[in-house]
C-alpha cells in the first residue's frame, strides 16, 4: 500500500503494485514524493477553491456583516458602523415586506414551481409517446424555448404584452375584452405577476421534460402491460405505476425549480415597473437590490439578501437530503 | 389528451389517438417556438411598431440591425460580451479541469465536504453577492473592467463545471493513465497526454456552457458597467428603451443578436451536458 502510494498513481487504492518493487527503506526522496502525492489533489483544487472563496464565499460573509451595519458611500470608498441587528428590525417590521415583497415571492415561486413541473411532466409523457423523428423535432423546439437568454426572453414577452402595439393587446382588444386606451397590463400586480409566471414557466418547463423523460425511459414497460391486464386507465397507470416508480425525479425537478424561481431577479427587474418605479411588484431579489444600488441603502439590502439565502438554503438542504436518500448521488 | 392515453401500445393507435396526439404536438411546437419567431420575425418587420396582430412581417429588411449597430454602437456591445466570455471560458476551463481531475481521481479527507461545498455554493442567489462583490470590485478600482466582470463569471460557472467535468474524467479508465505509468510517464506528463485529450469533448462542452453563463448575465453587468462604452449586449439592448416609447425594431434585431448564438451552441452541448443537468446544477 505504502509502495503504491509513493509511486505517484492517483488511486493507490486500485492500483496493482508494479512488478518490480524493493521494499526500499523510508529514505528522504521517498518522503518527499509522498508528500507530493498527498498534497496533489488539494494543489489541483487550489485554485478553483481559491477563486469560489474569493468571489462567493467571502462576499456571503460580508453581506452578512454588512446586514449589521450603517454603510455609508463616501467619496473613495465606504463606512460601515455596526448597529446590531436595526436593519432586521427595521426589514421585519416594514409593511411593504409582509403585505408586499413576500407574497409576492412565495405565490410567484409556487405557481411558477406547479406550473412548470405539470407541463414539464406533460410534455415528457408527449415526447415518450411520439415516434423518433417527431420526438427530435420536439425536443429541439424545447431546447430553442431553453436556450433563450432571461433577458432577450423577458423582452419578447413585453412587446407580446405592450400596451396598444403587442400582439396579445390587440388580440384582447379585437376580442372586445379590454380597452386598449386604459389597459397597462404591467402596472397591475396580478397581470403583471401572470406575464412574469408565463415567461419563467416558458424558459423552464424544457429542463423539466427533458429529466422527466429520461426517467420515464427507465420505467420497464412490462409495469404498464401488467396494469393494462389489471384494468387500470391510463390515469390510474400513471398514478400508481409512473409516479411512484420515478418518484425521485419528481422530487429533484420540483426542489431545483423551487430555488430558481425563488431568486428570479431578472425576468422581473426588466419588465415595465419592475426596476424600482413600481413597490406593488417588487419580489425578494428586486427590493434587495433596490434597497442597496437605487437608495443607497446597503444594510437593508443586505439584510433582505441575507433573507433570501437563508431561505434558499434551507430549500437547498432540503434537496441535498433528497439527492443522498436515493443515493443516486456517488459522491 | 384523453385520447392520446387511451392505448398505450404504439401498434394499435386509434385515429382519435392519432389527431390528439397531432394536436398536442402543434401546441407544444407552437408554445415553445413562438417567442422567438415574434423576435425574429419584428427584427425584420420594417413596420415593427405598427405590426399588431399580423403574423407575417410587412416585408423583409435588415435596417433595424443596421439601426442597432449603427446608432446603438452594438457591434462594441457584442465585442464586449466575446471578451467577457472568452476570459470567462479560459479561466473556467483551466480551474474546473484541475479541480475536477482532484475530485474524481483522488481520495483525500474532506473530499466530501468539499463537493458538497460546490454544490452548495451555487444555491446562492446572485442578488445576495452582488452587493458585497460591488463594494470588493470598487475597492480594487474593477468595476467598469471587462476583468474583473470576468473573474465574477469564472466564479460563477466554476461550479457547474466542477461538477460536470468530474463525470467526464471519471469515465476515463484508469488502467490507461496505469499505461502511462508504465511507460515511465509523470503524473504531469500523463495528465498532459493521456488524460487530457480524453475529457477534450468534455472540456468543449464545459468551456460552451461557462461562456452561455456570461453571454447571458444581467445583475452584475448592468450593477458594474456605468458607462455605455463597457456595456455587454445583453445590458446593450436596454437603452433602446424610451422614457415613453419603444423601438421594438432594434431591440427585437439585438435581442435576436444575442439569442442565436445562444441557442446554436446550445443544441452542440446538450447532448454531452445531459447527465450533468440531470445532476441539478445548471442555473435558471
Amino acid at each position: 500500500m505504502k509502495d503504491t502510494l509513493t509511486r505517484g498513481g492517483p488511486d493507490p487504492q486500485t492500483r496493482r503494485p508494479p512488478p518490480v518493487q524493493p521494499p526500499a527503506p523510508d529514505t528522504p526522496a521517498r518522503r518527499r514524493k509522498r508528500l507530493i502525492t498527498r498534497t496533489r489533489p488539494w494543489l489541483l483544487l487550489a485554485p478553483a477553491l481559491l477563486v469560489l472563496a474569493g468571489l462567493l464565499l467571502w462576499p456571503m460573509i460580508q453581506v452578512g456583516k454588512l446586514s449589521l451595519q450603517e454603510y455609508e458611500v463616501r467619496f473613495g470608498g465606504g463606512v460601515g458602523t455596526y448597529i446590531g441587528l436595526d436593519n432586521y428590525a427595521e426589514l421585519v417590521s416594514s409593511e411593504l415586506l409582509w403585505k408586499t415583497v413576500l407574497p409576492n415571492t412565495a405565490f410567484f415561486a409556487f405557481a411558477c414551481v406547479g406550473l412548470t413541473v405539470a407541463l414539464g411532466t406533460l410534455v415528457a409523457l408527449l415526447l415518450n409517446r411520439l415516434g423518433t423523428t417527431w420526438r427530435l423535432i420536439c425536443s429541439l423546439a424545447i431546447m430553442a424555448a431553453w436556450a433563450m437568454p432571461a433577458v432577450t426572453g423577458t423582452y419578447v414577452w413585453i412587446w407580446l404584452f405592450q400596451p396598444g402595439d403587442g400582439l396579445f393587446s390587440h388580440l384582447a382588444e379585437g376580442l372586445g375584452l379590454i380597452d386598449p386606451e386604459t389597459t397597462n397590463w404591467f402596472t397591475q400586480r396580478l397581470p403583471f405577476y401572470a406575464i412574469a409566471t408565463l415567461n419563467v414557466v416558458h424558459h423552464g418547463f424544457p429542463f423539466v421534460a427533458i429529466t422527466v423523460l429520461a426517467g420515464l425511459l427507465t420505467i420497464p414497460k412490462e409495469l404498464y402491460e401488467a396494469g393494462m391486464i389489471d384494468g387500470a386507465n391510463a390515469w390510474q397507470r400513471f398514478w400508481q405505476i409512473t409516479v411512484p416508480t420515478i418518484r425521485p425525479v419528481f422530487l429533484v425537478v420540483t426542489i431545483l425549480s423551487t430555488i430558481w424561481d425563488f431568486k428570479v431577479f431578472t425576468q422581473i427587474f426588466l419588465m415595465p415597473g419592475g426596476d424600482g418605479s413600481n413597490p406593488d411588484v417588487f419580489n425578494l431579489g428586486v427590493y434587495s437590490y433596490i434597497e442597496a444600488f437605487a437608495e443607497n441603502d446597503y444594510g437593508t439590502g443586505a439584510a433582505a439578501a441575507v433573507l433570501l439565502t437563508l431561505l434558499l438554503l434551507a430549500i437547498t438542504i432540503v434537496y441535498i437530503r433528497t439527492l443522498f436518500r436515493q443515493g443516486e448521488e456517488d459522491l | 389528451m384523453t385520447t392520446r392515453t387511451r392505448s398505450r401500445t404504439r401498434t394499435r393507435t386509434t385515429p382519435a389517438a392519432r389527431f390528439g396526439l397531432g394536436v398536442a404536438v402543434a401546441a407544444l411546437l407552437v408554445f415553445a417556438l413562438f417567442p422567438v419567431y415574434w423576435m425574429v420575425s419584428t427584427a425584420l418587420d420594417p413596420k415593427a411598431l405598427t405590426r399588431g396582430a399580423d403574423l407575417l412581417p410587412s416585408g423583409v429588411s435588415f435596417e433595424h440591425f443596421t439601426f442597432a449597430f449603427e446608432k446603438g454602437n452594438f457591434g462594441t456591445y457584442l465585442l464586449n460580451s466575446a471578451i467577457v466570455g472568452f476570459g470567462t471560458i479560459l479561466g473556467a476551463a483551466l480551474l474546473s479541469l484541475f479541480a475536477a481531475v482532484a475530485v474524481a481521481r483522488f481520495k483525500f479527507r474532506f473530499r466530501t465536504s468539499v463537493l458538497l461545498m460546490i454544490l452548495i455554493v451555487q444555491m446562492v442567489p446572485l442578488e445576495a453577492l452582488v452587493i458585497p462583490l460591488f463594494i470588493q470590485m470598487r475597492d480594487y478600482d474593477l468595476l467598469e473592467s471587462l476583468l474583473g466582470l470576468s473573474i465574477v463569471y469564472i466564479a460563477l460557472s466554476l461550479p457547474f463545471a466542477i461538477w460536470t467535468l468530474r463525470g467526464f474524467v471519471a469515465t476515463v479508465p484508469k488502467e490507461v493513465e496505469e499505461a502511462a505509468y508504465i511507460d515511465g510517464a509523470s503524473w504531469f506528463r500523463m495528465f498532459r497526454s493521456v488524460l487530457l485529450p480524453l475529457v477534450a469533448p468534455g472540456l468543449v462542452a464545459t468551456s460552451i456552457f461557462a461562456f452561455i453563463t456570461a453571454w447571458n448575465e444581467f445583475v452584475f453587468a448592468y450593477t458594474f458597467m456605468k458607462s455605455s462604452d463597457n456595456y455587454t449586449a445583453a445590458v446593450g439592448i436596454f437603452q433602446f428603451f424610451g422614457e415613453n416609447s419603444t423601438a421594438w425594431g432594434p431591440v427585437m434585431a439585438s435581442s435576436t443578436l444575442v439569442t442565436v448564438p445562444v441557442m446554436i451552441f446550445f443544441m452542440i452541448v446538450h447532448r454531452r451536458l445531459g447527465s450533468g443537468l440531470a445532476a441539478g446544477a445548471v442555473k435558471g
